[in-house]
C-alpha cells in the first residue's frame, strides 16, 4: 500500500482517498464544513486548507487526493492562519444567537469556533440579514446562520433525486432556498437538517424541544420498513426526542426517511393502551394481568381460533411462539401479517429509488426465515383471534371475532377487542430483526416500559403458569 | 506603427463584412484548408512553436493547452471559445468578433480539428448583443461556403459552432464557471483537477481559448509557428498583441503591436497622445482591472506577461487602465471592490464574505468614515483571501486591494484624517 506522511505520522492508504480521509487513521482532525463522505466534493468552506509540500498554495484536504510520499502539514502556521481566517469570514455574518439555536452542541461552527477561532470581531459593518419562506412541515430554515456550505443542495440533487433546495442570488447574497419557494417535496427532508453543520436547517418536530446535551444516545435499528435503517434514538429522562440515522454503508448509507424518522411518536402516543385491559358493558376497562389473562383464556377457548402475529415481533418473540404456541393453542392456525398485500418476502419490493422497502414492517424476512406462513384471508368459520403485534403492523379486519390482543395497541385500534395485555415497542426491548439483505440486526432498548406494558415473554410465561403473577 | 506587421488592425474599420471581403484580402479559410491536409500532432507543434501566450488573462502557452487533450477519449471533446470579455478595460475581443468574424471561426475550426472535438462553442458575453449576431450571420455564411458542417471541403472532418450568449456574470469568465453555465448550470466554478482537459464541458476533453488566441491561429497555420514567435520580441512570448487603452488618455482605444515590444510609458504617451488636459500621470492598472495598480514610476516596463509579473503585477487582458493625477484612487478602488464583490459567486467563504466585507470598508474610507487600523485590516482581509480562494476571482479582487493601499496609502489616510476626500 502506498503511503504518505501527515503531520510527521506514516500513514498507509488506499488510493483514490482524498487527505481528510486518510489524516483521520492517525487520529489527525483536519476540519471541514461542506465535505460529506456521502457527498461530492465542492472545496467550497476552504476550512480544510492544509500545506502540502512542493505545492505552493494551500491545499483544501477534501479535494486533495493522498499520494506516495506527499508530505502534508495540517497545522503548519499557513494552515491554522487560514482556519483562523475561514473562522472569521464566517462569523461576520452568524447571529451568533448559539443560546436560542437548537444546533447548539452539535454545531459544527461553534465547535470550531471555540477551537480555531478568534474570541474579537474585526467586524464593524452590518450584519447581513434574511427573511425566511416556510419549507413545509419537516424543516424550519434560518439563513442568517447559514454557512453556504451547500451540503443540502447536493444532497438532494445527489441523493435524494430531486432538486428542490438550490442557491438564488449570487455571492454575498447568496440565499439558499427552494425553487419559487415551494415547500419541500421530498420525504427525507429530515436528512436536510442532519447534514446541515449549523443551525440553518432544523426539524420542527424537535424545535425547541431540548437541549443536545442532555440526549443520550442508543443505537438501533429502525422499524419503519424490511431495510432496518441504522439509527440512534435519542431520549432523556425516559422520553424519546428524536431519532438520527446512523451510518452503514451496507444499509442506509448515512440517511433515514421521514416515515422512520418520526416513527417513534406512537411509543409515547396518550391513546396507547398502556394497561390491561378487559372489554365489560361495551367498553375496554383497565384491569391488572391476573384478571386480564383470565379473560384472554376464557375468549379463546373452545373455540376455532386463528393466531396472527405482527412481523414487527423480534425474532426471539418469534422463536418463543415456535414452542409455546403448540402446546397452549394446538389447535390454531398460525399467520404473519405486517403490510396489506405484502404476504411473502417475494412481494417486497424497493418501495422508491433511495432507502423504502415495500413491508412497512422490519422482520418480513425473518418470519419467513422460520417458516411462518403469511395472511392471505382470515380462514372461514372463525370465531375467535389472537394478535400479537409490536405496535407498527397494519392490523386486518376482525370483526365479529373474539379477539385478543398482545403487544401494542391504541384505543382506537383495540376497538372490537375483548382483551388487550399490553407489550413492548422497538424502544422498550431488545431483539432481532432480519432485513431485506438478510442481515441480522439487534434493536436495542432506550427506555423502559411505559405504564404497565409488560415484555411478551414475561406475558406468555403467566400464561403458561395459569396465573396472573403479582401485577 | 506602419512599419510593423499587425494582423487584425488594419481590418477593423468596417463592421459586418461579408465572407467575401475575408476570401478575398485576409487570405480566408487557406489556413482551414492547409490545415486538414496536416497530422493533429504537426497542427499542435506549430502552435507549440508559436510561443501563443493564452490572450485571456494567465498567459498560459496555448500549443502545450492543446497537447494536454487525450488522443483516445470516451467522450467527445469540445473546443470552447471564451468571449465572455468581462474584465473590466478590456474590449479588444469585441472588435476582433465585430470586424473579423470569420477570423475566429477559422482559428477554432484548425484547433477543433487539431484536438479532435466535432463541437464547437462560441460562450460570448451577453452584452455582445450585436457581436453575437454578427457572429451568428458570418457562421451561416461559412456553412453554405462548406467551411463549416460535414466533410468540411471534402476532408471528411465535420464541425458544429454555436454560439451561446451569456447571461451577464463576470465569473462565467473563468473556464470552468464557463463550462458549467454553458452546461445550463450556475455560473460556479468547478474545482481542479480535473482541469477542462481532461473532464470539460458535458464531462468530455475540452479546450477554453480566448478570442484573440483562437484568431491568431490561421496565420500561424498559413506563414508557420516560427514566423509567429518571431513576431514577438520576447522569447517565450510570440505573435501581436491587441492593446487597450482606456481611461485619461487623450486617444483611448485599441492598439495592435508586436509581443514584448513596447513599455507601458510609449503605449501611454506615444499612443495614447498622453494624458487628458496634460495632467500628470497618478496611476496605471496594466491588465484590466484586477492587475494590482502600478504608479507612475514603474511604467518603464515591458508591457508583456513576464515582465509586469516580475514587478507584482499581471499583465492580464493587455487592457490598460489610465488614471490621471486629479481622479481620487481611493474612489477608484471603492469602485473596483464593489465589482468583485457584486461579481463574486458566493461559492467559497473568503471570496463571498471578504469581498463584500472589503467593500464596505473602503467605501467607508471614501466617504470618510474610516478609521487608522482600517487600513491594516484591508490588508489582513486581502490576504485572507488571496490565493485562498476556489477559483481566481478571490486574487482578483485581493490584488488591488492589496496594491492601492500599500502604494497609495497617503491618499487613503487623507481621506482618514480629514473625513472626506481632500479631492472632492
Amino acid at each position: 500500500m502506498p503511503k504518505c506522511v501527515i503531520d510527521g505520522r506514516e500513514v498507509e492508504f488506499s488510493p483514490g482517498e482524498n487527505l481528510i480521509e486518510v489524516a483521520k487513521k492517525v487520529g489527525v482532525e483536519i476540519p471541514y464544513f461542506c465535505y460529506h463522505p456521502g457527498l461530492s466534493v465542492v472545496a467550497q468552506c476552504r476550512m480544510c486548507a492544509v500545506e502540502v509540500e512542493k505545492m505552493p498554495k494551500l491545499q483544501t484536504a477534501c479535494s486533495t487526493v493522498a499520494t506516495d510520499g506527499m508530505v502534508v502539514k495540517t497545522r503548519s502556521e499557513r494552515a491554522l492562519a487560514n482556519q483562523k481566517s475561514v473562522m472569521e469570514f464566517l462569523l461576520i455574518n452568524h447571529p451568533l444567537d448559539c443560546p436560542i439555536c437548537d444546533q447548539a452542541g452539535e454545531c459544527d461552527l461553534q465547535d470550531y469556533s471555540y477551537e480555531y477561532g478568534s474570541p474579537y470581531s474585526r467586524y464593524t459593518e452590518e450584519r447581513r440579514t434574511f427573511l425566511d419562506l416556510d419549507m413545509g412541515p419537516v424543516i424550519v430554515k434560518n439563513m442568517n446562520r447559514c454557512i453556504h456550505c451547500t451540503r443540502c443542495i447536493r444532497l438532494g440533487a445527489e441523493v435524494l433525486g430531486i432538486r428542490e433546495m438550490v442557491a438564488t442570488q449570487r455571492g454575498n447574497k447568496t440565499e439558499i432556498a427552494t425553487i419559487d419557494g415551494r415547500p419541500l417535496e421530498t420525504d427525507y427532508a429530515g436528512n436536510y437538517a442532519d447534514i446541515c453543520p449549523v443551525g440553518s436547517l432544523l426539524l420542527k418536530d424537535f424545535r425547541f424541544k431540548k437541549r443536545v446535551w442532555f440526549l443520550k444516545k442508543t443505537a438501533t435499528v429502525c422499524e419503519g420498513c424490511a431495510r432496518g435503517c441504522n439509527m440512534d434514538i435519542q431520549h432523556d429522562a425516559n422520553v424519546i426526542y428524536r431519532c438520527t440515522p446512523r451510518e452503514n454503508l451496507e444499509v442506509n448509507q448515512y440517511w433515514l426517511c421521514d416515515e422512520g424518522r418520526f416513527n417513534f411518536h406512537y411509543v409515547h402516543d396518550a391513546d396507547r393502551i398502556m394497561e390491561p385491559a378487559v372489554r365489560a358493558d361495551g367498553e375496554l376497562k383497565m384491569t391488572e394481568f391476573g384478571a386480564s389473562l383470565d379473560a384472554a383464556r376464557a375468549a379463546l377457548k373452545g373455540k376455532k381460533a386463528a393466531v396472527l402475529l405482527g412481523t414487527d415481533l423480534t425474532q426471539e418473540e418469534a422463536k418463543l411462539l415456535q414452542e409455546f404456541l403448540p402446546k397452549y393453542l394446538p389447535n390454531a392456525s398460525v399467520f404473519h401479517f405486517g403490510t396489506p398485500g405484502i404476504v411473502s418476502e417475494a412481494d417486497d419490493a424497493p418501495a422508491d429509488k433511495i432507502l423504502k422497502r415495500k413491508s412497512k414492517t422490519s422482520n418480513l424476512h425473518g418470519f419467513e426465515k422460520l417458516g411462518f406462513k403469511g395472511l392471505k384471508t382470515l380462514p372461514t368459520g372463525l370465531d375467535a383471534a389472537l394478535v400479537i403485534r409490536g405496535g407498527r403492523a397494519t392490523l386486518p379486519e376482525l370483526k365479529g371475532l373474539s379477539t385478543v390482543g398482545i403487544g401494542v395497541f391504541t384505543r382506537e385500534e383495540a376497538a372490537t377487542f375483548s382483551v388487550v395485555l399490553p407489550g413492548l415497542t422497538f424502544a422498550e426491548k431488545d431483539g432481532t430483526i432480519v432485513n431485506f439483505q438478510g442481515r441480522e440486526q439487534h434493536i436495542r432498548r432506550a427506555i423502559f416500559p411505559a405504564g404497565n406494558c409488560k415484555a411478551l415473554s414475561e406475558i406468555l410465561a403467566m400464561w403458561a403458569h395459569g396465573t396472573g403473577g403479582n401485577a | 506603427m506602419s512599419d510593423t506587421e499587425t494582423l487584425f488592425i488594419q481590418h477593423f474599420n468596417e463592421e459586418a463584412r461579408p465572407l467575401s471581403y475575408y476570401l478575398k484580402n485576409m487570405a480566408g479559410y487557406t489556413g482551414l484548408k492547409k490545415a486538414l491536409g496536416m497530422s493533429q500532432e504537426d497542427i499542435i507543434n506549430e502552435v507549440k512553436k508559436a510561443n501563443v501566450r493564452g490572450r485571456g488573462g494567465a498567459g498560459f502557452p496555448a500549443g502545450v493547452k492543446w497537447g494536454f487533450i487525450p488522443k483516445q477519449s470516451a467522450k467527445p471533446k469540445y473546443m470552447v471559445c471564451n468571449a465572455d470579455e468581462s474584465e473590466p478595460g478590456t474590449f479588444k475581443d469585441r472588435d476582433l468578433m465585430r470586424y473579423t468574424p470569420h477570423l475566429l471561426l477559422e482559428g477554432i475550426a484548425i484547433g477543433s480539428y487539431a484536438i479532435g472535438a466535432n463541437a464547437a462553442y462560441i460562450y460570448i458575453r451577453g452584452e455582445y448583443v450585436r457581436e453575437a449576431k454578427l457572429l451568428e450571420a458570418a457562421i451561416n455564411e461559412a456553412y453554405q461556403a462548406g467551411y463549416l458542417g460535414k466533410n468540411i471541403l471534402g476532408s471528411g472532418f465535420s464541425l458544429d459552432i454555436t454560439v451561446h450568449r451569456g447571461a451577464g456574470a463576470y465569473i462565467c469568465g473563468e473556464e470552468t464557471a464557463l463550462l458549467n453555465s454553458l452546461e445550463g448550470k450556475r455560473g460556479e466554478p468547478r474545482v481542479k483537477p480535473p482541469f477542462p482537459a481532461i473532464a470539460g464541458a458535458f464531462g468530455g476533453p475540452t479546450i477554453v481559448n480566448n478570442v484573440e488566441t483562437l484568431a491568431g491561429v490561421p496565420f500561424i497555420i498559413n506563414n508557420g509557428g516560427d514566423w509567429y514567435a518571431k513576431l514577438g520580441k520576447l522569447e517565450k512570448s510570440g505573435g501581436t498583441r491587441l492593446f487597450g487603452i482606456s481611461g485619461h488618455v487623450k486617444r483611448p482605444g485599441i492598439y495592435e503591436l508586436p509581443s514584448g515590444s513596447i513599455t507601458i510609458r510609449e503605449l501611454i504617451y506615444d499612443y495614447g497622445h498622453g494624458i487628458l488636459g496634460d495632467k500628470k500621470l497618478k496611476a496605471v492598472i496594466p491588465g484590466g482591472s484586477s492587475a494590482p495598480v502600478l504608479t507612475a514610476d514603474e511604467i518603464d516596463v515591458i508591457a508583456d506577461v513576464d515582465p509586469i509579473m516580475k514587478i507584482g503585477s499581471m499583465f492580464g487582458s493587455a487592457g490598460m487602465i489610465v488614471v490621471s493625477e486629479d481622479y481620487c484612487v481611493v474612489k477608484l478602488l471603492a469602485r473596483i471592490s464593489k465589482f468583485y464583490a457584486h461579481e463574486s459567486c458566493g461559492q467559497c467563504t473568503p471570496c463571498r464574505e471578504g469581498c463584500r466585507w472589503m467593500e464596505e470598508v473602503i467605501e467607508r474610507i471614501e466617504h470618510g468614515h474610516g478609521h487608522e487600523q482600517d487600513l491594516n485590516l484591508l490588508l489582513s482581509i486581502a490576504d485572507n483571501i488571496n490565493a485562498k480562494t476556489l477559483c481566481a476571482l478571490g486574487d482578483a479582487a485581493a490584488g488591488p486591494v492589496m496594491s492601492f493601499v500599500k502604494k497609495f496609502r497617503a491618499d487613503f489616510e487623507a481621506h482618514i484624517r480629514s473625513g472626506k476626500c481632500p479631492n472632492a
